[in-house]
């Protein structure tokens, strides 16, 4: 029915079984769409959110798909920069997942903020002081360049590329993309560190704030190569999901081995950075505070000291030697395991520099706030899971976006 | 180093604890002044509206030893480090929703340009902030009491005390209309301080040594040789701030002559307290 | 020319490129974002002149002069009045939310008058000819003394004109809700002679020993007693307070000295034992004791010595000694009795033996001490007229002695002992222990007529509804009846022109009044109550109009007063908590919310802590040993005698083991969702104790046990 717009050669579902596994996913999409309305016709209210927790599981997705759509930065600065060729067969797969990522991170700030309709005010009114306009700035001009990088993709649909114009377009894209990935690593470099300098500014904040260089705290620089490390195993994560769906394998397994052991070596670098950083916090700058690190892993129901280990061993140094070495990331399943991890590292680290920073009491006489969402903020942030899951099934369907596809899965001449 | 401007304010404030019995007549008398709404059920105190909230403190002492003390806490008009005007939540507002009065030492917040993003909150280590997460809405007829100095704020932005800045903004006008310079210290008092029944507030400018203020306060104008962000520690041993070590430079000073209770200004190491308790200020007489 | 798609297509985009880059979205954006900051159903209050008027609030009997600042004709904000004798500035959290009373949802807005279960909406007109209609029938057969009237308090043109209206009909049976100022008057009475009433001398006294009094927890005129205890730190002086309860005035005390609940009578006893014992009583006031002072000593010396006094009360003895001796040492030492507000019930040995203390060191009439004085009859009403009815009728005994024993003797007889009950400025069907008591006997009243301002838990049981003006509605005079050491009377003057379609109390008694026609009406010559009042307060009327207040008296009165200590001397048995259980259930005042009739305002109730309603469950506070087996911030199931409750559970270490608190002023049901449905109301879990000889309800707290729900 739609095999008009199918790439040539490219073997998909039949229409029907593709609309409907679309509808499935649509539901949730329509169920958070419905909480998002919510949201913004009766306001904040329907969430959990409190007075001690300004910043809840939101500003935590958002940090967290921004950190995981890292991958398309990276990928794109590899491939265009340090021109490691092989990644043009995965850089396609990694812009649409940035693309998503930035688009929901976008999506969710709308939601979050109190007067959506004045959200425009950080660019009208900016303080240049603020970490939150630098990010607000890199983000949107991120995801314009995003955007730009993702159309040489869509023209080069069956259909859409017959037109000359968008052929030529498209092929003229392709030649000046190193430009757009330069600004892109650039823009990215900035807002993954804002987003970061966020927590690390807070100096009313004693589990958040962190001493720097210059005017950008350490987390400023953490959180740049946190989302560069993990955010490929993101990438290959998806991959990953995306041949198991289809049943197809799309990227060949050197292109697999190349991005994971760069992302090993990123983790590996990354995580000893943080182990430096944590020591350094917990030694000198929370004490100097009047706080021992015990302060903030005890007496509560739920924050303890397995959330360090957790995020720092087990999704950290883990993945991290996992992927470094060759015979454990050429295994498929320990890659697997460790791009899990890796990934769930990064949404844990996110996690704890947005939700622990609020729970934990700073006056002494204080108390610890533990919160639980409410089904309205869990829905409007599954809800980007949902399109994102659509926009790939789109985007695989009717794109050339695995150049090694046909290579690895030859049709097979059709015999009536 | 900024060169003190002698014509600026720094208002402040200065609450005895032992004077405070938690009546609740400030936070009472801040929400009638500046229109704060209030909702069918306001026991969950973090979507509460107080922006003076009272907090109980305790010695931690068991059956028959306990005792108890009240805090009130308005928002501290922080200074920054340094006192420089960077205060936890000015430095990170992305829409200069909140600003850093340096004629006055207040942080400022424009409910129309504040859109809501709830930085600041997160910024603020004394929870002064509120959201308001709801419309408000007063029973039929009530909005009638509402007073014009103070618009009501919409749903969905961050409020908080301004230390009754229009106050200041009226003696100003009434200063200006008899032909004076400057306004006297009983003409611009805030709410809360006018309201207590046991006048354990003390308002006033702490840049001016008339003030009652600054006569109990007696700040330094040095950095703390300690800890360099902190400036205009009080060189009275009863007095102290909250989170001083922080480097907010609170404007808001609680008095005390209990130990225990000054002790709670802040965090710390075991066995730091007993060799910082008696150090108050520069020796200087500035 | 051919319209095909590529033409349509282009056409489109080209739109689209157009309206991008015209100035329309960006009109669009902007204009969007001036209408959330304008939002229609967000108030914006009208500017206009700004004054401010000076008044009484009438609140509490405290009687805090204000001042209420207003935008043209709205009052917007009350604040304390400088200068004034009672509270000079100072204001409480209650006063200054005075105007949501005047919008408060539940108030009654129109006459009502109950028709099954429902109030229907009735004239003024025709409201008066009802009730005056059911005062002739009663006058008619020849049963006037069956109308009662329950008050708030004796003092006052308001309550002279509701105990004139009962006189002239013929009726004696006038009562009042104990207050503060009740105790007072009985104490007085019982240790000096009738018609006096006591002072302390807070600001001035030195060393102020206080059973319980919650001298910043609301207790007698609250701001007044703010500013002595906030100006101790000045003047040095000390403040012990014995309480069961580490309450805000025991944690800002010098010295708390924890005591079983309800034996306090005992304390003070035994500390009059130590002081008889070693002489360390005034001997020149010996003379002023009539009664038996050595027979006092004697029982004394057997039965309050130290270590039994420490056995009943918990004190050490050696604590009891050590407080007699600074009591007697200090300069100018008093005794301060009335647990809590002082509103609560007490009993008259506790009373009578706390002043006792006041009497023995000599501080009678002295700077800082207590202050022995006649009551205030600053109004002057002229001469009633009565006809035979009404001499007959008012000849005849009071139905009870107070007003329990009013509501004992109604739901006692089979027939009605009161036909006609008006209710002004009272809420006895919620601030009366065992209120579900109260409510059956105002059941059985044929006739209930509230002149309440709001729909509260009595007015709900009356059959009419006479709504009165709020206290920033109307004129009238307000004596501070509070334990103050100076008398003082402000007046209370109307700040805005009513809101609804109510009337002064004072006015409707007048038109009663007036529709009795014959005697009654003769002796109600004023047209309005304003002139009433003007009449009556003749003497002071020109300071009251002119400074809004009036100085009755002021210092030490003159001279001593003699001391009958014959009712201590007998040693009258302490009043014991109901019920068998092992703990002791007792009320806490707070200074946040009202324990008399009135609900706290939205603005007040919203200040209370989470550790003392949360949601809508009332927080019980116990000691975490007493509490074993609960969990902190758990529910529990709280049984007493009179009532069973679901609480939730505050570990509090200021309660003394043994002792279940609960706040007192939660639990209102009337239609205000701010501030009703909020926990339960403690008398409900309460039940009377009527000290024998005094007739009063002194059952402070009850036996309770507590158990995981």
């Amino acid at each position: 029915m739609d095999s008009a717009l199918i790439p040539e050669g490219a073997k998909r579902c039949s229409f029907p079984k593709f609309t409907i596994g679309i509808a499935i996913v649509g539901a949730v999409l329509l169920w958070g769409v419905f909480a998002m309305f919510l949201c913004w016709f009766k306001g904040l209210n329907q969430t959990n959110m409190n007075d001690y927790y300004g910043f809840a599981l939101w500003i935590w997705a958002d940090l967290a798909v921004i950190a995981v759509g890292g991958g398309a930065f990276f990928t794109g600065l590899l491939r265009y920069i340090f021109k490691i060729d092989e990644l043009k067969n995965i850089i396609n797969f990694a812009v649409i997942i940035g693309f998503i990522c930035y688009s929901s991170a976008l999506l969710i700030l709308a939601i979050d903020i109190g007067q959506p309709l004045r959200g425009w005010f950080i660019f009208w009114h900016a303080n240049v002081h603020s970490m939150l306009t630098e990010v607000a700035f890199c983000l949107s001009a991120y995801f314009a360049v995003l955007t730009i990088e993702f159309i040489p993709n869509i023209l080069e649909n069956r259909q859409v590329n017959k037109v000359p114009f968008f052929h030529h377009l498209a092929h003229n894209m392709h030649g000046v993309m190193a430009v757009f990935a330069a600004t892109g690593a650039f823009l990215s470099f900035f807002h993954q560190g804002s987003l970061g300098g966020v927590a690390g500014v807070m100096y009313g904040r004693p589990f958040a704030v962190r001493e720097g260089l210059l005017i950008w705290p350490w987390t400023f620089f953490l959180f740049t190569w946190s989302a560069a490390a993990f955010g490929p195993c993101f990438t290959l994560l998806v991959t990953r999901i995306t041949e198991a769906v289809t049943g197809k394998k799309l990227v060949k397994d050197n292109v697999i081995h190349l991005l994971a052991k760069i992302s090993g070596w990123m983790i590996v670098t990354y995580i000893i950075a943080k182990i430096i950083d944590t020591i350094y916090w917990a030694m000198v700058t929370a004490p100097s505070l009047g706080f021992t690190l015990s302060h903030f892993y005890s007496n509560n129901g739920f924050y303890g000291y397995w959330i360090l280990i957790a995020e720092i061993v087990v999704c950290g140094i883990v993945p991290g030697v996992l992927l470094v070495m060759k015979s454990t990331r050429e295994n498929p399943t320990l890659r697997l395991v460790a791009i899990i991890l890796g990934t769930i590292g990064v949404c844990l680290n996110r996690w704890v520099m947005v939700l622990q920073i609020m729970a934990v009491p700073v006056m002494s006489f204080d108390t610890w706030a533990l919160y639980f969402p409410s089904w309205q903020e869990i829905a409007t942030t599954i809800l980007p899971v949902a399109y994102g899951i659509i926009l790939i099934a789109v985007a695989y369907r009717y794109l050339p976006v695995f150049p090694q596809e046909q290579e690895l899965n030859p049709v097979e001449p059709v015999t009536e | 180093m900024k060169q003190e401007n002698n014509n600026a304010h720094k208002f402040g404030m200065v609450i005895d604890l032992d004077k405070c019995t938690g009546c609740g007549s400030c936070m009472v008398s801040c929400m009638s002044e500046n229109n704060v709404p209030f909702k069918e059920d306001e026991s969950n105190k973090k979507d509460s509206i107080t922006w003076m909230s009272v907090y109980k403190l305790t010695n931690g002492k068991s059956f028959p030893d306990t005792e108890i003390a009240y805090l009130p806490r308005p928002c501290q008009h922080c200074g920054g480090k340094g006192d420089h005007g960077h205060s936890p939540c000015v430095s990170v507002c992305p829409a200069v929703a909140t600003d850093y009065g340096y004629d006055t030492g207040i942080v400022s917040q424009i409910y129309t340009r504040c859109f809501g993003c709830r930085y600041c909150m997160g910024a603020c280590p004394y929870h002064a902030r509120y959201f308001n997460w709801w419309d408000p809405k007063w029973p039929e007829g009530m909005e009638n009491y509402l007073s014009p100095n103070v618009s009501p704020r919409m749903r969905g932005v961050v409020e908080k005390c301004s230390f009754c800045y229009h106050r200041y903004q009226a003696a100003r006008d009434v200063a200006y209309y008899e032909g004076r310079d400057d306004i006297e210290e009983h003409e611009y008092q805030t709410a809360c301080t006018t309201a207590c029944p046991s006048g354990a507030i003390v308002f006033g400018d702490l840049n001016n040594p008339a003030h009652k203020i600054h006569q109990i306060v007696k700040p330094d104008p040095h950095p703390d040789p300690r800890n360099k962000h902190v400036i205009g520690k009080s060189r009275n041993p009863k007095v102290f701030r909250l989170l001083e070590r922080l480097g907010t430079n609170p404007k808001v000073y609680y008095l005390s002559e209990r130990e225990w209770v000054r002790k709670q200004g802040d965090s710390y190491l075991d066995g730091e307290w007993d060799k910082i308790k008696n150090h108050h200020g520069t020796s200087s007489h500035g | 020319m051919k319209v095909d798609r590529r033409s349509f297509l282009g056409l489109g985009i080209g739109a689209a490129a157009g309206i991008a880059v015209s100035p329309v979205g960006m009109k669009l954006t902007d204009d969007s974002a001036i209408w959330t900051q304008n939002w229609p159903w967000t108030p914006v209050p009208v500017d206009g002149e700004v004054t401010y008027e000076s008044s009484v609030c009438s609140l509490c009997p405290g009687s805090c002069g204000i001042s209420v600042r207003k935008i043209d004709d709205r009052p917007v904000k009350i604040e304390g009045l400088a200068q004034h004798p009672v509270n000079d500035g100072g204001v409480c959290l209650h006063g200054i939310a005075g105007l949501q009373y005047l919008y408060d949802p539940a108030r009654v807005k129109t006459p009502l008058k109950k028709n099954g279960d429902k109030f229907e909406e009735i004239s003024w007109d025709d409201a008066i000819e009802l009730v005056a209609g059911k005062l002739a029938d009663l006058r008619k057969n020849g049963s006037p003394e069956k109308l009662a009237c329950i008050a708030d308090k004796e003092q006052g043109s308001v309550s002279g004109l509701f105990q004139r209206l009962l006189k002239t009909v013929g009726s004696p049976n006038f009562y009042t809700m104990p207050s503060l100022e009740s105790y007072l008057e009985v104490t007085a009475a019982a240790l000096h002679g009738e018609g006096m009433t006591i002072g302390f001398d807070l600001e001035n006294s030195d060393f102020v020993l206080s059973f319980g009094a919650g001298i910043i927890e609301g207790w007698g005129s609250p701001v007044s007693c703010f500013k002595a205890n906030a100006s101790r730190k000045e003047r040095h002086a000390k403040l012990y307070q014995i309480e069961s309860r580490l309450s805000n005035t025991a944690a800002n005390a010098d010295k708390w000295i924890p005591i079983k609940p309800g034996t306090e009578a005992d304390l003070a006893l035994g500390i009059c034992a130590v002081l008889l014992k070693y002489n360390l009583f005034d001997s020149m006031v010996a003379s002023e004791f009539r009664g038996g002072l050595n027979k006092f000593a004697i029982m004394l010396q057997k039965e309050y010595t130290p270590s039994k006094t420490a056995e009943i009360t918990g004190v050490k003895a050696s604590d009891i000694e050590k407080i007699a001796t600074l009591f007697a040492k200090a300069k100018m030492p008093v005794a301060v009795f009335g647990k809590g507000r002082g509103d609560g019930a007490q009993s008259l040995k506790e009373l009578a033996a706390v002043h006792t203390l006041n009497c023995l060191v000599g501080n009678i009439n002295k700077k800082g001490g207590a202050f022995v004085r006649q009551k205030s009859e600053y109004l002057e009403f002229p001469d009633v007229s009565m006809d035979s009815i009404a001499d007959a009728g008012f000849a005849k005994n009071k139905t009870g002695r107070y007003v329990n024993q009013l509501i004992e003797k109604v739901n006692k007889s089979s027939k009605p002992a009161v036909d006609v009950l008006f209710v002004y400025n009272a809420n006895p069907c919620y601030s009366l222990h065992d209120p579900k008591s109260v409510k059956q006997a105002v059941g059985k009243i044929p006739f209930v007529v509230s002149f309440s301002s709001f729909l509260d838990e009595t007015a709900k049981e009356a059959d009419i509804i006479l709504p009165s003006h709020t206290f920033l509605e109307r004129l009238e005079d307000v004596p501070s009846c509070a334990g103050l050491a100076k008398s003082v009377v402000g007046l209370t003057e109307p700040v805005i022109d009513p809101v609804f379609d109510t009337r002064h109390a004072g006015d409707a008694v007048l038109l009663i009044a007036k529709a009795l026609e014959g005697s009654v009406a003769e002796s109600f010559e004023w047209e309005t109550y304003d002139e009433c009042l003007e009449s009556v307060a003749g003497g002071i009327w020109d300071s009251l109009s002119e400074d809004g207040y009036a100085i009755v008296s002021e210092g030490a009165p003159f001279g001593s007063a003699s001391v009958n200590i014959s009712f201590l001397a007998d040693n009258p048995a302490t009043v014991q908590a109901r019920g068998d259980d092992k703990l002791t259930l007792i009320p806490i005042d707070n200074m946040r919310l009202i324990s008399a009739g009135t609900a706290a305002s939205p603005f007040a109730v919203k200040t209370v802590s989470d550790k003392v309603l949360k949601g809508q469950d009332i927080v019980v506070e116990i000691n975490p040993l007493t509490g074993k087996g609960l969990k902190d911030r758990g529910f529990a199931t709280l049984t007493t005698p009179t009532g069973t409750a679901r609480v939730m559970v505050n570990f509090n270490e200021g309660m003394m083991p043994g002792v279940i608190g609960m706040v007192e002023g939660l639990g209102h049901t009337f239609d205000n969702k701010y501030v009703s449905n909020k926990g339960i109301n403690v008398n409900d879990l309460i039940g009377p104790v009527i000290e024998s000889g005094s007739g009063l309800d002194a059952a402070f707290g009850i036996k309770a046990k507590i158990s995981k729900a």
